[in-house]
């Protein structure tokens, strides 16, 4: 079904940002199913795992946004999923970032959570956002922290261990 | 992208799941009724599987309906074909919302279903999956010709029965 009316697609300088799509779901389901997944709990069967990524698709028709699928500019192949990501039962409203190995530490995720980011402000007119992070994804934690997010202690977590790093409002971005 | 077509039958309206579904599926999840298809499950796990749902249509392009009551426009029913990752073979499933039971509306919609999957997806055969214990289910297969084959053990569900339904041209 067409999950959306008119699919936004982003550019940034090196990456085209697209709704995910069902070519995606290998690479998603790879994910989900292996150990890297750890951090956003993981890892899942396959059954599960494709239940997941059939999920991502219909957060985009229930709130008519949703996770990006990351693609380097002149090769349409996702690396991630990456953007705003609100299912339901979410205290707030989130930037969400899932990286394949391939891709990871390249900047990738870096430059496609700035860019479904400023999306979400400028699109979605959020006012705010969080990361939701669990303590010992030190990676996760870095990437947060370059983005100019900063813990929110008061914030509602997912899970009581998790940390809530709130992103800079859409005017200290101006 | 698949379009979800709308298929009307003499009471019911089968068309696209949306947003405005969520509401009677907290409800049929909630209670026991769910219990023969995976409930129950909170709210949160609702909106994960009517995201699912609808992942599914992208995904398969098919998936199962949202089943409106037209008289009155309710939302009875989530009926249609069902394939996810990881089963046996694609079925049609139903789950009728909560107090919507024995008025016939899953084997109507049902029926609808099967005919869209014969005719419009070209399936030459289908079956519906049954958990044991599940008499009202059992009897919706029956009233549409399906016939018990062989018992299945579902990962999450357990045993379950596989009911075969009459090929396209016998059932037609």
């Amino acid at each position: 079904m067409t999950l959306v009316p008119n699919p936004p697609v982003i550019e940034t300088e090196n990456l085209i940002l697209r709704l995910p799509e069902p070519c995606d779901a290998e690479g998603s389901i790879a994910f989900r199913t292996s150990e890297r997944s750890r951090f956003v709990g993981g890892p899942d069967s396959a059954r599960m795992a494709w239940s997941n990524f059939a999920s991502e698709l219909g957060h985009w028709a229930i709130r008519g946004y949703g996770s990006f699928a990351v693609t380097r500019k002149g090769e349409d192949r996702c690396l991630g999923l990456i953007g705003p990501w609100f299912p339901g039962g979410w205290p707030e409203q989130e930037i969400g970032w899932l990286i394949w190995e391939e891709a990871e530490g390249k900047g990738v995720a870096y430059e496609a959570a700035l860019a479904t980011r400023a999306w979400a402000y400028e699109h979605l007119c959020w006012t705010t956002a969080v990361s939701y992070i669990e303590p010992d994804n030190h990676r996760s934690i870095r990437l947060a922290e370059r983005l100019g997010a900063v813990r929110d202690e008061s914030a509602v977590p997912l899970d009581p261990e998790d940390l809530v790093y709130r992103h800079p409002a859409p005017e200290d971005l101006q | 992208m698949t379009t979800v077509p709308a298929i009307d039958t003499e009471r019911l309206r089968l068309r696209a799941l949306g947003p405005q579904d969520f509401e009677p599926l907290c409800a049929f999840y909630a209670s026991d009724r769910s219990s023969f298809v995976g409930g129950p499950m909170d709210p949160e796990g609702t909106w994960r599987a009517l995201a699912c749902e609808i992942g599914h249509w992208t995904l398969r392009g098919y998936g199962r309906f949202a089943v409106e009551e037209r008289e009155t426009g309710a939302m009875c029913g989530l009926i249609g074909p069902w394939n996810p990752h990881g089963w046996p073979e694609p079925e049609i499933g139903w789950d009728l919302m909560n107090g919507f039971e024995g008025r016939g509306y899953a084997t109507e919609a049902g029926r609808a279903a099967r005919d869209f999957v014969y005719n419009s997806l070209g399936w030459t055969t289908a079956i519906s999956l049954i958990a044991l214990g599940n008499d009202g289910s059992r009897g919706v297969a029956q009233r549409l010709g399906a016939t018990l084959e062989r018992q299945f053990t579902h990962h999450r569900f357990g045993e379950m029965e596989v009911w075969r339904h009459p090929a396209p041209e016998a059932s037609s």
